[in-house]
This record gives structure tokens, sequence and C-alpha cells, in this order.
């Protein structure tokens, strides 16, 4: 897809894609997909946390994403180039989940390969350097050699690398692995900010507590399919209504409510699961309507986890 | 900036770089004080020695540590063209193979001067087609280790290095006028590092004429073997994931 309009672009643009490994030796019987037919959007200044169950494919998205696999089917253009191209490539920013670098390197010798890779000059990389090494809190290990680092020190490396570029699309795999509290509040502050200048910025973590903090804009990926993008999972619309009743709660329950919503019933408890908070009026208007006395009522509106629960177990 | 960071990156990865080149030197002299060496002994020491053995050390790994590591993940990410990381790879692998046998070469012309043990005559060419097998097999190895992981591109090569030259030596013995093992012995001798193409160059056996094809012959086999590795480079897909 071509785009002339550059503030209508979007940062990646998924269509029908789907993902096949096939192993060589084993032939098509073994054939997995790892993704089918994923079609999704994710636009500059935007925070998108991938989530899902191991196995879901979220890696796979992600290695799409970066370039490192070739999809089956479907195309995928990142920034409007098509991913793998040099182009893609120079507006790409990308961390993975196990860090790796040469030991024998301090944390700038890396930092000036990287940029020399990147085609940055000596200035350029020297600047770079010092903005890094500030905003990440490097100051102490930057001339350190990386055998020396810890998970922490070299989850900043790996970050800073991605960052040289200044990149329109970064690409996270568990970004707060090995953080300390401090490093995992510095890196939240520093990804809100690249979002507010405009990098659109994909994170796969397991920490649906930080991504929380970050986002809520979720893509959650169930055996290689999204079960929801966007808005609707948007933390906070879905919830959890608890109503106390004088009586009778089991039998208006029945009349109102399908039993997959419902989470626990007795005579004088309702607990329910609701997609939007914007029905709870309806519903106890409803009950009202059939004759229940209500006692009070409590809205606790879904955290990611609990909206990562109540997808996977639709699912299992 | 990006070619010498790339070229300084195949001295610089491992410590045991430096260690084999210094091994290697001590090799050479370990050579000379045990055989005191004769006539072109010393040269076809430094041919084999520096020239076939030690590309394969050199180039140990080059790809394939990281793709253990996961570390080529982040490299294909960058705005490179797959090529050029695999030459300036190969360049600097060819870079010290050519300032490692320019040493040697020195070694041997100054032990010369000094005892009067060996022979310099053809030196320079002995050092060249050194440097050119050196880049052949460099290149072989090279490719090889984008395919598979960590060090074992040295290994398989060493492996199938021996194989077919028993093959050869079956062959040539049990079958030597059959068809079969004509076009193996040729396929060796054109499609392969030219061992002894560059040794008779070295031993100036060769016309100018000879030379000049001996030396396109070898330069061309680098490069179809240098192509084989980016085609491959550039096709591969990288699981990010670390062993």
């Amino acid at each position: 897809m071509i785009y002339n309009d550059n503030k209508q672009m979007s940062a990646v643009e998924c269509k029908q894609l789907t993902k096949v490994y096939k192993s060589l030796l084993s032939g098509r019987s073994k054939a997995v997909c790892a993704l089918k037919n994923i079609s999704l959007s994710v636009s500059k200044g935007q925070i998108v946390g991938l989530i899902g169950p191991n196995g879901a494919g979220k890696s796979t998205l992600l290695n799409l994403i970066a370039g490192l696999i070739f999809p089956t089917e479907g195309c995928l253009t990142i920034c409007g180039h098509p991913a793998r191209s040099i182009k893609a490539r120079s507006g790409l920013g990308y961390m993975s989940e196990h860090p790796s670098f040469l030991n024998r390197y301090s944390a700038r010798a890396i930092l000036r390969y990287h940029g020399a890779l990147l085609g940055l000059s000596r200035k350029a990389i020297s600047i770079q350097t010092d903005k890094s090494t500030q905003q990440l809190q490097m100051e102490e290990f930057i001339d350190r050699p990386c055998s020396d680092f810890s998970q922490g020190m070299r989850q900043r490396l790996a970050l800073a690398i991605a960052l040289m570029n200044d990149p329109q699309l970064l690409l996270l795999d568990e970004p707060s692995n090995g953080l300390d509290p401090v490093g995992i509040v510095q890196l939240r502050d520093l990804l809100k900010r690249l979002r507010d200048s405009g990098t659109a910025i994909v994170i796969s973590s397991h920490r649906l507590g930080e991504l929380e903090k970050l986002t809520s804009d979720y893509i959650f990926l169930y055996r290689g399919e999204v079960v929801s993008f966007g808005d609707r999972i948007v933390s906070g619309q879905a919830g959890r209504l608890r109503i106390e009743l004088v009586s009778n709660g089991s039998d208006m329950a029945k009349k109102l409510l399908s039993p997959s919503k419902v989470l626990c019933v007795s005579d004088t408890e309702l607990d329910i699961i609701i997609d939007d908070v914007d029905d709870v009026p309806d519903i106890v208007s409803d009950l009202v309507k059939i004759g229940a006395r209500i006692r009070s009522v409590n809205l606790q509106t879904e955290d990611i986890e609990d909206v990562f629960l109540r997808l996977y177990n639709e699912r299992t | 900036m990006k070619a010498y960071e790339l070229i300084k990156e195949t001295f610089c990865r491992h410590i045991f770089i430096l260690i084999v080149h210094l091994s290697w030197f001590a090799v050479y002299g370990l050579f000379f004080i045990v055989f005191e060496p004769y006539n072109w002994g010393f040269q076809m020491f430094l041919y084999i020695w520096g020239g076939c053995l030690l590309p394969l050390i050199l180039s140990t790994g080059i790809f394939g540590n990281d793709i253990a590591s996961g570390r080529i993940c982040v490299l294909v990410t960058k705005p490179l063209w797959p090529g050029e990381l695999y030459i300036y790879r190969l360049t600097g692998l060819s870079l010290q193979g050519a300032l490692h046998l320019i040493l040697a070469g020195c070694g041997i012309f100054i032990v010369h001067i000094f005892t009067g043990i060996g022979n310099i005559d053809n030196l320079s060419l002995w050092v060249l087609s050194s440097w050119l097998l050196f880049n052949t097999w460099a290149a072989m190895s090279t490719s090889l280790s984008v395919v598979v992981k960590r060090a074992y591109n040295c290994m398989f090569l060493a492996v199938a290095i021996i194989t077919i030259n028993i093959l050869a030596s079956i062959l040539s013995y049990s079958h030597s006028g059959d068809t079969v093992t004509k076009v193996f012995m040729a396929l060796l001798k054109y499609a392969g590092p030219p061992f002894e193409f560059l040794s008779e160059l070295a031993k100036g056996n060769f016309s100018l004429i000879k030379s000049a094809a001996c030396v396109t012959h070898t330069l061309m086999l680098t490069v179809f073997y240098g192509i084989i590795g980016i085609i491959i480079l550039s096709k591969r897909q990288f699981i990010c994931e670390r062993d």
C-alpha cells in the first residue's frame, strides 16, 4: 500500500497475514500455522500491547514486523514500505527478549558499532550515545565490558541500541525483564515520551500490570488469531458488577442474564461480568422492573489481567 | 564507518582470534626448529597451515555464533543490504589473512637472511598463493556459517575435506579409469579450493597467462562461494530465540 499523506500513514499495516512454519525434513504433515489471517494497523504515536498465552503467535507477529521472517501469505508494510526493505528497516528499532552482545565490547563500543550499521556519522553516534546514557541511566557502566553486565544493564543497552536511529516504529519484546523498579518507572516514562513524539511502539509482554500503565490498546492473540484488538478490549470498559439484593437473586439471574455472564449467584448477591460499563443502568433498571429489591451496586472495572483471563477462559 | 566496524569486529569478536594468530606463529617457529626445512618446505608449510587451516579457524562461528546467541536478529533489522554484512566480514577475514601471511613471509625472509636455512625463491608468490587460497576457504566457511549455528561451520568443513579426500583416494586407487572418478576428480580440481593450481603457481611452474588464469579462477571461486553465502543470508529467516 502506498501512502501519500504522512499524517495518515500507519506505522504497521498487516493484511491477511498468515505464517506457516514448515519443517523441511518432516514435510507438509508437520506444518504449523503460527498466525492466521491477521489484519491490523498500528498508528504513529500509539502504544500497542501484544498479549496472549504462550504459543499464541506473539513472537511470530513481532518477528514478522521486524522482518526476521517472511509471511506465508498476506501483506505487511512498515511506515508505508514493504517489511524487510531497507526503507522499512531504517525507521525501525527492535529489542529482542534476550539481548546478546559481543562480550569484549564496552557499552559505548556497542552503541558505536550499531550506530555505524545504521549509517550514522561519528558525531551523530556520539550525540545519540550521550542521550541514551542519560535517558537510560547508563553512566555507571557505559565504558565497562558487556561480560560484566547484569540482566538489567543488558536490557538498558538493548533499548539504547533500538533507539539509536530515533525510530518511527519501536518493537520491544519483554522490555522490562530484569529491570529494577526504578528502571521500570524510567522505561515507562521514556516510552510515554516517545509515544508523545509520534513513535509507534509495539510491546510484547506478559507483565500485564506494566502494560496497563502504558496503554489501553491491546492485541490479544490466541492460537495464531487476533481475538481482540484496539478499542474492543479497552481496559475499564468491561467490568464486573456486584449487586446485593434483599432476596430471590437466583431467580432474577435466570430471568435476565445469560449463564456465561454470571460469575456467582445466591439469593442475596449477583456477581456478573459486563461487556460495557454503559450497560450498568440498563441492568439495574431491568432488575427493578422484574421486582428486584436492590441493596447496593458495586462496579469493578476489569484490569488487563481480568480481560486476559476472560478472553482466555472464553476460548478454553 | 560501517565497513570499519564490521571489519574490526572480525578481529575483536573473540579473544581466541588473537590467540590463534599468535599460536600459528609459534607453530611456524616450532616447525622451523624441529625440521630445519630446506628448499620449499617452509613455504609449503605456510601454504597449508596459513592458507588452508587458518581461514577455517578464524571464520569459526563468524555468523553461527550470532545465530546461536540471537544477536543476528538485531543485526538483520538494521538498514543494511545483507551482502554488506557478509562482504565486510569476509573482507575482515581476508585482511587478517593478508597481514598474517605477510608477517609470516617476513619471518621466513629474516630467518633465511640470518641463518641461511630454507629458500626464499618465489617467496612473494607463495605468500600470494597462500592468501588466495585463504580467501577461497574463508568464503566457503563463512557461507557455511550462515547455515549452521555456533562454530559448526569449521567442524563440518573439516569433516567434509577429510571425507572427500578419502573418497578421492579410494576412487583413484580402485576405479581410476571410470568416468565417475574422472568427473569427481575434475569437479574437485576446478570447483573446490584450487590447492594444486596455486601451489604450482607458487613454485613458478606456470607461464604468465596460466598464472593469470589460475588467479582469475581462484578469485571466481571465492566470489562464487561468497554469492552463495549472500543469497542464503538474504533468504534466511531468523527466529529470535537464544540457545
